[in-house]
């Protein structure tokens, strides 16, 4: 399984160039404005996970990965934790780069605001990765594209509406978070992302090629 | 004789089309080309045997062991070339073999390089970059670099010139130069076959039509191209297929020498893979 | 050692192999107890299957021209002494009427051509 991982941080590590150019904007961005976006990298990382599906689709890695003695299972395995490990990596440059920033223009930490935005960009794209991953297992990434463009449409569509409806008011939701929900949120995420695995999981044991 | 690979009655259904029964053994030491068709059925056989397939009916066994899901030991001594299924091709030959040295327990980077270095194959450079040739000698050797026991090859001289041809068929006689190895290889280029595979299992329609050592088949079996007149005095049980073109009758005898003793004032031609396979196919029953 | 094999003879291979080893061995180009490669290395060398070297080589042990001696190899067995004495004795009976014929032509007699023979045989040794 580690010859897997390493495999898909072999496939990220091709993107290098054009990460840096990426990063090194995304720091320009965060000086420039005081607006936090701090969602950035964590949404890089679903790019990047999704390039890792595209390479192995072009050229049918999955079926010669089954000739290989690690087994379906751990196919399945080594893509949740390369997301996990990757999640993580962005996660702390995020961290990082908006610590540094505010050491440069002398400005106080504000941790608890810091701790949140971080937290909820990170789970959320932990929970839309574990939405889409057993699709992708069972699709392939190519049609699961289309069928993300589908799904995001609707849920933009019908969210739009029950916002509108309900008047929910989304950054008292954050404060919500803020106060109680951090821990909440967290074994929720991680909840979501063990039954998606599982669903994952389930789905490619009985894959054909 | 122990067995290397073994399959009974192996069916799987799609719409399109339907494998039917394939049953044949694979004895350990020995090399079976399987010949047929695009499109009969080689490739299927070869995923179920890969466990590319997980519903389809018969048995399977590699080494003695029944072939399951589960179970992916058996892979260990198991090297694979495929059409068209490799790495990622923007990855170079080193990341394969830093990515293989954790997948195969028994992944020998010094036989590795070794390939790579017979080969002529660029370490730093993209798959990509490499000719369908030089893609296919990347497969073979990493195929190869785990010291397995069995290879199943499917179509793998596919794309290479027949200098590389000959290259590649070598190294697969010095593969078996150790008797507790065996090779299992499709292809529809059946001159390779006739000069290493000691077994012919001849796929057609997703059936077995048969599964001789390549001796009984070149030995015994024999072409014979006759005018009308000749074809005439031919009966119906003395030949297995014919075909008639425009000028000749051509004809399918499963055994030359009886057929020479009955019919001595008609030739009798040595008979290739490929005559059988065409005539198989191609040629009415009577 | 050359063997030649010809795919287009329409002769089976294991059929020419076995010929071509008899012959050596007939001649003593291949001696008495002189190991021969193995089935699998001379399938290699040869560019045929596995089973066409087995093949010629049971053959071989049928007809008494090799013996195999288990996880040793393939030898050349003893029986083809006698075998190959037998056939050059032949060669030389052969050369002989040649060479009979010729002094009958000429009216040349017996006695003479054993003399000859005779200081012919010393003279090699």
């Amino acid at each position: 399984m580690i010859g897997l991982i390493k495999k898909d941080l072999l496939l990220i590590k091709s993107n290098i160039k054009l990460l840096g150019t990426i990063l090194v904007f995304y720091i320009l961005l965060t000086f420039e404005n005081e607006m936090n976006i701090s969602f950035l990298p964590a949404f890089l990382s679903v790019w990047l996970m999704f390039s890792t599906f595209s390479y192995d689709e072009y050229n049918k890695w999955d079926s010669y990965a089954i000739t290989l003695p690690n087994g379906r299972k751990n196919t399945v395995r080594a893509k949740y934790l390369t997301t996990i490990i990757l999640i993580l990596i962005t996660t702390f440059i995020s961290i990082l780069v908006t610590f540094l920033i505010l050491m440069i223009q002398n400005k106080a930490i504000p941790y608890n605001e810091l701790i949140t935005s971080v937290l909820i960009s990170t789970l959320t794209i932990t929970c839309i990765e574990s939405f889409i991953y057993p699709f992708i297992f069972k699709f392939g990434i190519e049609k699961t594209r289309i069928i993300l463009f589908g799904v995001l449409f609707v849920i933009g569509f019908i969210g739009g509406i029950l916002i509108y409806q309900v008047n929910l008011n989304v950054p008292s939701l954050i404060n919500f978070l803020a106060k109680y929900g951090r821990i909440l949120f967290v074994i929720l995420t991680i909840v979501i992302l063990f039954l998606s695995y599982k669903i994952s999981e389930k789905i490619y044991l009985k894959k054909e090629f | 004789m122990k067995l290397a690979l073994e399959i009974k009655n192996l069916s799987k259904k799609y719409q399109d089309f339907e494998l039917k029964n394939i049953s044949f053994n694979l004895p350990q030491g020995m090399i079976m080309g399987l010949i047929g068709e695009n499109g009969a059925g080689k490739t299927t056989t070869i995923k179920a045997i890969l466990n590319l397939l997980t519903k389809y009916s018969g048995e399977i066994k590699i080494f003695g062991k029944l072939n399951k899901n589960e179970d992916e030991t058996v892979k260990e001594d198991i090297g694979v070339v495929l059409d068209d299924m490799f790495f990622p091709e923007i990855l170079n030959v080193k990341d394969i073999n830093y990515i293989m040295k954790d997948i195969y327990k028994n992944w020998d980077e010094n036989l590795y390089n070794k390939y790579l270095n017979d080969f002529k194959l660029p370490l730093n450079k993209q798959i990509k970059t490499f000719s369908k040739g030089m893609k296919k000698k990347l497969e073979i050797a990493v195929s190869l670099s785990h010291h397995p026991k069995l290879l199943i090859l499917d179509e793998p001289t596919a794309g290479l010139d027949p200098i590389a041809r000959s290259e590649v068929i070598d190294i697969f006689r010095d593969f078996i130069q150790n008797e507790e190895c065996s090779i299992l290889i499709s292809s529809h280029i059946t001159t390779d076959l006739e000069h290493i595979a000691d077994y012919i299992t001849f796929i057609n329609n997703g059936e077995v039509v048969l599964s001789k050592t390549s001796d009984e088949l070149l030995n015994n079996y024999g072409i014979v191209k006759c005018r009308k007149e000749e074809f005439n005095q031919i009966e119906e049980k003395d030949y297995v297929k014919m075909r008639k073109t425009k000028y000749e009758y051509e004809l399918l005898v499963e055994n030359k020498k009886v057929f020479k003793k009955k019919y001595p004032k008609i030739l009798v031609e040595q008979v290739s893979l490929e005559d059988i396979m065409v005539l198989m196919i191609k040629g009415e029953v009577k | 050692m050359d063997i030649i094999i010809s795919n287009k003879s329409g002769i089976p291979i294991y059929e020419q192999i076995k010929e071509q080893f008899k012959s050596k061995i007939i001649t003593n180009e291949l001696k008495e107890g002189e190991l021969l490669p193995s089935i699998r290395s001379l399938a290699k060398d040869l560019r045929c299957s596995v089973i066409t070297t087995k093949n010629a080589y049971e053959e071989l042990e049928k007809e008494g021209f090799v013996v195999t001696i288990p996880s040793k190899g393939i030898y050349v067995s003893k029986i083809n002494k006698n075998i190959a004495r037998e056939e050059q004795l032949n060669k030389i009976e052969d050369l002989l009427e040649q060479a009979i014929n010729l002094a009958k032509i000429n009216n040349i007699d017996k006695e003479e051509i054993i003399n000859i023979l005779n200081i012919l045989y010393e003279e090699d040794l």
